[in-house]
C-alpha cells in the first residue's frame, strides 16, 4: 500500500544516516546557487546573500521574535486543524458510507471546495477583525476540505469483506463503523491531514499578513515595511523548516498508528 | 431422521433482473453433517453461501435455520471467506477475538475465559508465537489459520466456508485439510459436531471432508444431485488412496464433466 507516503517509495539501501547526507547535498547545493546568485544582484534588497539571512536569523532568534512568532502560528495552525478534523473527519465518515448524507453534503462541499481559504479574507475582517480569530478561521476553512474529501474517500472505499466479514459476526452498524470503517479509513485520513496541513502553512502567512497583530506572516509584512530583507527571507526559511517539520511529524504519526499500512506492507 | 438444521425451500436469486445465478435450489442441510457444494463457476456456489449468511437476500423462495427465517447474518452463523478478509490493522490475537469482543459471541464471557478461548483457538490451529503478528507478516497459509481461528473463536452453530483452501499450495492444502476435519471433530461423536456448509471447486477435496456433497450445474445454478460420501471416518491419507475415494470423485467428475468442458472451452 503506497496510500501513506506521497513521496513514494524510498531509495533502496538508503539509511537514516544516508538519507540525512542526501537532505544535507541538496540544501549545500541550494544554499550555493543562491550566495553565487546575490553576487550578480546590484541591490542587497531584492535579493540578499545567504549570509545576511543567517545573520538575520540568528538575530531574531537571540532577541525571541523567531520563537515567538512560531509558536503563535504553530499554535494556530494545530488550533484550527484539531477544530477542523473534529468535525471534518466524523461528517466525512458519514458521507463516504451513507448515500443520505453524501446526497446532501456534495453540492455545498464541492462548491466550496475549489474556492481558497484567503478569498475570504476580506470579508472575514469585517467580521472578525484583526486577531487570533481571522487567521483561525481562513486556515480551519483551508483544512476542512482536505479533511473532509480524503475522510469521505477513504470510508467509501473500506473493503467491502472486511465490512461482511463484521456482520456476520452479529456486530451493530455504530460497531462497525468504529471498528472496522474508523480503521480501515485511518490511513487516507492521516494522508488528508498532511495535505490539510501543508495548505495551512499557505493559508496563516496570508491570514496574518493582513489579519492578525502577530505571527509569522504579521512579521513577513512588518518587515517588509522596514525595507529588511534579510529578515524578511529569515521567516520565510522559517516557514520552510517548519512546514518540513510538521509534516515529518505526521508521517511519523501514521507510522506509529498505522504501523500495517506502510509502503511495502503488503496486506 | 430429525428437522434439519438448514432448509432452502425453492431458493432463486437474479441479479439486474436478468441474470439468474441460482435457479428453484431446495436443499435441507442436517445438523452436523459436513454439507460440500461443488460445481463449475458460474454455478452460483458463492452465492449460496452468501444467501445462507444473510449478506444476501434471495430473490425467491424461503430459507429456514432451526424453523426460523434467515432474515440477515447472525453470530450464530460464522463465515470464512474465500480471500480470509482478516482486518489487516489488527495483529493475528486481536483478528481472531474481534467476534468475541465486539459481536454478541462474547456475551456471558468473563475477561478471563475470553482470553483463554482465544488462545486455546491460536493453539488449535498452530500460530502459538504468532499471536502479536499482523496478517501482512504472515504467509497465505498461516493466514487462512488465523481467519480459521477467527471462525472457531466464536464457537457458532454454523460454520459456513467459502473455498477457504482455494488460494493455498497442494501440501498446504493436505495439510489443512486434515486439521480441518480434527477441527470439526471427526473423532468425535456426530451429535458434538458442528454443522459445515463448505464451497470448493475440488471434488476430491469435497469427497475427502465432507458426509454429502452438493453437485451444482451452472448457468443458472441448480441442484443437480446430492452424492453421500460413506467413506469411514476418521479419514486421513489412506482415505485418498483407497478405491471408493477415486471412485466417488470420479463420479461426480462425470456429473460436472460436460459443463466444465464447456464452460472452459467458451
Amino acid at each position: 500500500m503506497s496510500a501513506v507516503s506521497l513521496t513514494g517509495a524510498k531509495a533502496a539501501g538508503s539509511t537514516r544516516f544516508g538519507g540525512a547526507l542526501v537532505y544535507l547535498r541538496t540544501m549545500a547545493l541550494f544554499v550555493l546557487a543562491w550566495y553565487v546568485g546575490s553576487l550578480f544582484v546590484p541591490s542587497k534588497l531584492l535579493l540578499p546573500s545567504p549570509l545576511a539571512v543567517a545573520a538575520a536569523l540568528r538575530d531574531t532568534a537571540l532577541n525571541g521574535e523567531l520563537f515567538g512568532n512560531a509558536l503563535i502560528s504553530l499554535a494556530r495552525l494545530l488550533a484550527s486543524l484539531l477544530a477542523a478534523a473534529a468535525i471534518a473527519v466524523p461528517l466525512g465518515l458519514l458521507m463516504g458510507r451513507s448515500r443520505l448524507w453524501n446526497d446532501l453534503l456534495e453540492l455545498p462541499v464541492e462548491m466550496l471546495r475549489p474556492i481558497a481559504g484567503i478569498a475570504w479574507i476580506p470579508l472575514a475582517l469585517y467580521l472578525f477583525g484583526i486577531g487570533h480569530r481571522l487567521p483561525l478561521f481562513i486556515m480551519f476553512y483551508t483544512a476542512f476540505f482536505p479533511l473532509l474529501v480524503g475522510t469521505a474517500a477513504g470510508a467509501a472505499a473500506v473493503d467491502k469483506r472486511l465490512i461482511a466479514a463484521a456482520r456476520t459476526m452479529g456486530l451493530s452498524g455504530p460497531t462497525i463503523m468504529r471498528r472496522v470503517i474508523v480503521p480501515a479509513a485511518l490511513p487516507a485520513i492521516l494522508v488528508s491531514a498532511r495535505l490539510a496541513v501543508a495548505a495551512s502553512w499557505t493559508a496563516v502567512v496570508a491570514a496574518e499578513l493582513v489579519g492578525a497583530p502577530n505571527g509569522l506572516g504579521y512579521a513577513i509584512e512588518y518587515y517588509r515595511s522596514m525595507l529588511s530583507t534579510p529578515t524578511v527571507m529569515a521567516f520565510i526559511v522559517t516557514i520552510g523548516v517548519l512546514g518540513f517539520l510538521t509534516d515529518k511529524g505526521l508521517r511519523q504519526l501514521s507510522k506509529v498508528l498505522t504501523p500495517w499500512a506502510q509502503t511495502g506492507a503488503a496486506r | 431422521m430429525s428437522a434439519p438444521k438448514i432448509r432452502l425451500d425453492s431458493v432463486s436469486k437474479s441479479f439486474g433482473g436478468s441474470v439468474v445465478a441460482v435457479d428453484k435450489l431446495s436443499l435441507d442441510i442436517r445438523d452436523g453433517e459436513f454439507l460440500a457444494i461443488v460445481g463449475p463457476s458460474g454455478c452460483g456456489k458463492t452465492t449460496v453461501l452468501n444467501m445462507l449468511a444473510g449478506l444476501e437476500p434471495a430473490t425467491s423462495g424461503t430459507m429456514a435455520l432451526n424453523g426460523k427465517p434467515i432474515e440477515g447474518p447472525g453470530a450464530e452463523r460464522g463465515v470464512m471467506f474465500q480471500d480470509y478478509a482478516l482486518f489487516p490493522w489488527r495483529t493475528v490475537r486481536g483478528n481472531v477475538e474481534f467476534g468475541l469482543v465486539y459481536g454478541p459471541a462474547g456475551n456471558g464471557l468473563s475477561p478471563a475465559e475470553r482470553t483463554e478461548r482465544v488462545e486455546r483457538t491460536i493453539e488449535m490451529v498452530g500460530l502459538k508465537g504468532s499471536q502479536d503478528k499482523y496478517p501482512h507478516q504472515l504467509s497465505g497459509g498461516m493466514r487462512q489459520r488465523v481467519a480459521l481461528a477467527r471462525l472457531m473463536a466464536s464457537e457458532p452453530e454454523i460454520l459456513l466456508m467459502d473455498e477457504p483452501l482455494a488460494a493455498l499450495d497442494a501440501q498446504t492444502r493436505v495439510i489443512l485439510q486434515d486439521e480441518l476435519l480434527r477441527i470439526w471433530g471427526q473423532d468425535r461423536p456426530a451429535s458434538e459436531r458442528r454443522t459445515v456448509v463448505f464451497i470448493t471447486h475440488a471434488i476430491d477435496e469435497a469427497v475427502f471432508l465432507a458426509d454429502r456433497v452438493a453437485v451444482l450445474s451452472s448457468h443458472p445454478g441448480r441442484l443437480k444431485q446430492i452424492v453421500d460420501i460413506d467413506l469411514p471416518r476418521p479419514r486421513g491419507d489412506a482415505t485418498r488412496r483407497s478405491g471408493d475415494f477415486a471412485r466417488l470423485c470420479q463420479s461426480i467428475w462425470e456429473l460436472i464433466r460436460e459443463e466444465a468442458y464447456r464452460a472452459t472451452m467458451n
